[in-house]
């Protein structure tokens, strides 16, 4: 038991840069001039007005228009419950028919701006394009109403048009709809175009249908099936279009909610199966995959738990299923295929841990890894002693020789008789981590931890402990 | 209390409060687009306490986000690795292990007694006190005058000799503060919720009781030039140097002679860094921690009762019994996480939204109010300021100077040991130059404009009649506190800028609880001990027991006196501060590696006429 124990912690410390915390724990006890009160005072290296990377990426831009969206529902509310709206802005004067599009507007780009705020949290270009349409269209409401309660959505879409224009790479996904989805769409963009300039053709054969806009209603009343029976048909020509409009636009409209919302229920439940879905990965970022699902896995993910997002690639569907269940993020597919580690979103990952029980796949891994990512961290498990000098070969950052670390923690464990206090890093050698240039973070990381943190580097024998008190 | 439940509650905390600010926001969004309808179901009350708590919450989650996303994975694997058992027991034992026994016991004794006695003769304690007050005021008046004058040139001379050229920390040190927050820290420490509340006020009442030293008729013309000029002279460039005279001293041999960042390392060069131990430093310590206790206390306290008299004053809304003590629970809470969660966490982003709120409100006011009129009283009053400066500085004459002038003096001083230690802190890197530059300079350029339009606004109000401030002030017994509602109602955009004008006067006095707080916890601590996250708990929780206590048993203004009339020592102290510093430099001779301003404009001068260069600008990208 001990050695495999051993094993997935010293898995789990190099391969999540602990050892390096360890290090500088360790490390930060001779004194390096630090002052008590400069503990207190300076923190960080650099302590800036505002962290404009923490406010300024895709994320807050996605939830920023979701604000938008929120407020410009509650105040095209406000607008919508008044007996008389307020128009006294300075746009008042130049929109037409400003009453009417004061008491519409925000609720009804509310909506699809609601629409939008989804797809943006997807990346989609498409959304990306609505938003910059809908939000700037939304200054229009304060500016033409002037009243001050509606002046925040004013400020928020102001600070919320800069954000979506510095941040329009992020948001590079296509729509990618299959090509039924697109027939779909198309179909019903063509029946209503095939029924407003049909009725509109046939008005003089309806009884009460008069123009263009009484085309559109007729269209969509009939197609929606609610038929109120206030314009009809008097010809037989125009009974024999309205039903062609009545067949074809329930057709359609079906199969486009087949199309458009039957994947996403596909999805689900293949997602209940412990598989992820596109957009689920899309949205991963700064996280470890794990490639390959072996013994040692197991025992690394039962440490590493939450904290760290992570997601599985294996083939193996039982264990797949198993750890979905266990909650965690799993890619069912092959782990040594470069499209699926692209899908696992390896490029945007902090590092790759290759850890299947079959050595001639780790190396497969490992090879795919580097392929889609050159500089990501990977670290790969030997199964046998021979194999590791390979998968370094083959580009991986570390080798963790399962056999050789396991036999030595036994011989350690007799001759001292205390094996866990063994200190993991001098194992694996890994002193030389200090020098890394992530260890300033990492000291930073330690003194925002404040008092425990100090109290940890009073007492060096009490990291030693602590490390087997786990 | 592992690190890693540690990491699980701060996670814990911060989505408790982002499902606060959420819910909360969602009714108080309801209630500002149908105020009638929420009113209605919800009652005045609620919707007062919603709002308090959306802001609240969202000033809270702001505190304890971390402070890169990325350090909360390291930090939630890096728990794995240290974890460790404490009892209660043991963490009191550690607070009061790691604390100097007597300035942790001596404040503490001082207030409970102080409380014990105003319970048992509230009467006489006033009157003790008031006669106290009056006493030190009247027989001190013409120091703290001439002090603060002393503050000022001292100021001046180091901006311009060549002790500005001294860099804190040696010459490779960099500032880690950029300058934006260098300066965002230092003005929202120095400044409670006191300028929100007076920027409209103090104007108007030496509108209507003009300063003799201005021989103007009350509520004339003559009069706003009078009020606007004492307005900034009050707030202006000797209240800001009354901090950089203590601070200066610390920061110096802090950082060049190694003293312990305390108060009564001003005494270095008299006791040197190893006689810092002494009873007389320790004496300087508790005092300090008594003036700044004593001060944000009382400050939180009545600023509760303020802004809870003002929303009465506006909407109506009664606060009731409990709502002063909610209200200061509350704010207690915001500052406590503030100061815990670190000062680039909290302290620093609350004082970032403190000055942004601070400028936004400013110019919202500037645009909507009489600009011509505050404009042409503005450069009016700074010509006016400019030129009466050392005559006012001087005039002792009469009762309205003691009552205003010197009772400022003894205010400013008095928060000098508390404003001046973080100032200190803060400043390594920084040469002496642009700390006076930053704590004196920028500090009362912002508070001048901040008086010139706020004050000016009011005033110009008040004299067309466009509004009638100063009889809603006496119809709430002379209250400060309500100045900014009729102003304000009396401006378009009036309902925003309402909202802005509380959500100020909060994060105001926030940012000065709770660098109050790390300032008394590190005041309190041992020497060679950083006060825990524990400890700065408990000298917050400290600072609203006593909040409360002014609340619930009364006699705020009389403690506030009594932590006032710590001025006058801590002006004393700023004196000597001043010959220790000269002794210091002298002794050391630091001086003569350095340029003064007057040398390097004098060697610039064959080239380029007309720019003085302050300081080798920023170094901040």
């Amino acid at each position: 038991m001990l050695p495999k124990h051993s094993i997935s912690e010293i898995l789990q410390y190099c391969f999540l840069g602990v050892v390096r915390q360890y290090v500088i724990v360790v490390d930060s006890q001779d004194e390096h001039g630090t002052r008590p009160f400069e503990e207190v005072f300076y923190p960080a290296e650099r302590v800036p007005f505002v962290e404009w990377r923490e406010f300024s990426g895709a994320k807050p831009t996605v939830a920023l228009v979701a604000a938008v969206a929120v407020l410009a529902f509650v105040t095209g509310l406000s607008n919508l419950s008044r007996a008389q709206p307020v128009v006294e802005g300075p746009l008042a004067t130049l929109i037409p028919a400003a009453p009417i599009l004061v008491r519409f507007v925000g609720v009804l780009l509310a909506f699809p701006l609601g629409i939008a705020t989804v797809g943006l949290g997807r990346r989609k270009r498409l959304a990306w394009l609505g938003a910059m349409v809908l939000v700037p269209a939304l200054a229009i409401l304060p500016l033409t109403t002037g009243r001050t309660t509606e002046i925040p959505l004013l400020v928020l879409v102001l600070l919320t048009v800069p954000l979506l224009v510095a941040n329009r790479e992020e948001f590079d996904q296509p729509l990618g709809l299959s090509s039924l989805q697109i027939a779909s769409l198309a179909s019903i963009l063509g029946v209503g175009l095939y029924g407003t300039v049909g009725a509109y053709g046939l008005r003089r054969q309806f009884l009460e249908l008069e123009g263009w806009g009484d085309a559109i209603y007729y269209v969509i009343v009939t197609i929606a099936t609610v038929g109120y029976g206030d314009i009809t048909p008097t010809t037989l020509e125009a009974k024999l279009f309205s039903l062609s409009v009545i067949l074809l636009g329930t057709g359609a409209f079906t199969v486009a909610v087949g199309a458009l919302i039957g994947p996403a229920i596909e999805s689900r439940m293949a997602a209940a199966f412990g598989t992820m879905t596109a957009s689920e990965l899309s949205l991963l970022e700064d996280h470890v995959v794990v490639l390959g699902y072996g013994d040692v896995a197991e025992s690394f993910l039962d440490r590493v738990g939450d904290g760290t997002d992570l997601v599985v690639v294996t083939d193996d569907a039982e264990a797949a299923s198993r750890l979905t269940d266990a909650g965690f993020e799993v890619l069912t597919d092959d782990p040594t295929d470069e499209a699926v580690l692209a899908d696992a979103r390896v490029d945007a990952a902090r590092g790759v841990a290759v850890a299947g029980d079959d050595d001639a796949e780790n190396v497969l891994a490992v090879l795919a890894a580097r392929d889609v990512s050159p500089d990501i961290r990977i670290v790969a498990v030997a199964n046998k002693e021979t194999h590791a000098k390979k998968l370094d070969a083959v580009g991986a950052d570390e080798v963790i020789d399962l056999r050789s670390i396991g036999g030595r923690l036994l011989g350690a464990s007799i001759l001292d008789g205390d094996a866990p206090d063994v200190d993991p890093a001098a194992v694996l050698g890994f002193a030389e981590q200090e020098a890394d240039p992530t260890a300033e973070d990492q000291r930073t990381t330690d003194s925002e931890t404040g008092e425990d943190s100090d109290a940890d580097t009073d007492d060096p024998e009490s990291q030693q402990s602590n490390t087997d008190a786990r | 209390m592992s690190t890693a439940d540690a990491t699980g509650a701060q996670q814990f905390l911060a989505s408790a409060l982002l499902a606060t600010f959420v819910g909360s926001g969602a009714i108080v969004l309801v209630g500002f687009f149908f105020p009638s309808a929420v009113g209605q179901a919800l009652g005045g009350q609620a919707l007062l306490g919603m709002s308090l708590l959306f802001f609240g919450s969202g000033l809270g989650y702001l505190a304890v986000l971390p402070y890169e996303r990325i350090r909360t994975d390291d930090a939630g694997v890096s728990s794995l690795v240290r974890i460790r058992r404490t009892s209660v027991r043991s963490v009191i034992s550690n607070l009061i292990s790691v604390h100097d026994p007597v300035t942790l016991g001596l404040p503490v004794a001082v207030f409970a007694l102080y409380f014990l006695i105003r319970i048992v003769r509230p009467a006489a304690t006033t009157a003790a006190v008031d006669t106290l007050t009056t006493a030190v005021l009247q027989g001190m008046g013409p120091f703290l005058l001439g002090a603060m004058l002393v503050a000022v040139a001292f100021c001046v001379f180091v901006f311009f000799s060549a002790w500005g050229g001294v860099k804190l920390g040696g010459e490779d040190t960099e500032p880690t503060y950029t300058y934006p927050t260098y300066f965002s820290l230092v003005f929202t420490a120095g400044i409670a919720a006191g300028i929100v509340f007076w920027g409209p006020a103090e104007a108007l009442f030496h509108y209507q009781t003009p300063p003799p030293f201005f021989d103007a008729a009350p509520q004339s013309a003559a009069a706003i030039d009078a009020a606007l000029v004492y307005a900034l002279f009050h707030w202006g460039l000797s209240a800001w140097s009354a901090y950089a005279v203590i601070g200066i001293p610390i920061a110096y041999f802090v950082f060049e002679r190694g003293a312990p960042l305390r108060v009564s390392s001003i005494l270095t060069p008299f006791l040197g860094v190893d006689g810092l131990d002494s009873p007389w430093s320790r004496l300087v310590d508790t005092l300090a921690v008594f003036a700044t206790i004593g001060g944000i206390a009382t400050s939180i306290g009545l600023v509760s009762q303020q802004f809870l008299a003002g929303v009465g004053f506006q909407w109506g809304v009664a606060p009731g019994e409990l709502g002063p003590v909610l209200f200061v629970g509350g704010l207690a809470a915001v500052y406590i996480l503030s100061a815990v969660s670190g000062l680039h966490r909290g302290i620093r982003r609350i004082a970032g939204v403190t000055v942004v709120l601070f400028g936004v409100f400013a110019l919202l006011i500037f645009l909507v109010g009489p600009r011509g009129p505050v404009v042409a009283q503005g450069t009016d009053a700074l010509g006016a300021y400019a030129v009466n400066f050392v005559p006012m500085s001087l005039y002792t004459g009469g009762a309205w100077v003691t009552e205003w002038t010197v009772w400022n003096w003894a205010w400013w001083f008095s928060w000098a040991p508390f404003a001046g230690t973080f100032l200190a802190a803060l400043s390594r890197g920084r040469r002496l130059r642009t700390v006076v530059l930053t704590s004196v300079g920028a500090t009362s350029l912002a508070t001048g404009v901040w008086f010139l339009v706020v004050g000016g606004t009011s005033l110009s109000l008040q004299h067309s009649g466009r509004a009638d401030i100063l009889s809603a002030i006496t119809a709430r017994g002379g209250s400060e506190a309500v100045a900014g509602f009729p102003l304000l109602s009396a401006l378009p955009l009036g309902d925003l800028l309402l909202f802005l004008f509380l959500a100020l006067i909060v994060v105001f006095i926030v940012t000065s609880a709770d660098t109050a707080t790390l300032i008394a916890a590190i005041l309190a601590s041992r020497r060679g001990v950083a006060p825990s996250r524990g400890t700065i708990a408990l000298w917050g929780a400290f600072q609203a027991v006593v909040a409360l206590a002014v609340l619930l048993i009364g006699g705020g203004e009389t403690l506030q006196a009594l932590a006032v009339l710590t001025g006058a020592p801590f002006a004393i102290l700023s004196m000597l501060a001043i010959v220790g510093l000269a002794l210091g430099v002298s002794r050391e001779d630091r001086g003569s590696d350095h340029t003064s301003l007057v040398r390097i404009a004098v060697d610039r001068l064959p080239t380029i006429q007309t720019h003085h260069d302050v300081e080798p600008p920023d170094r901040e990208d």
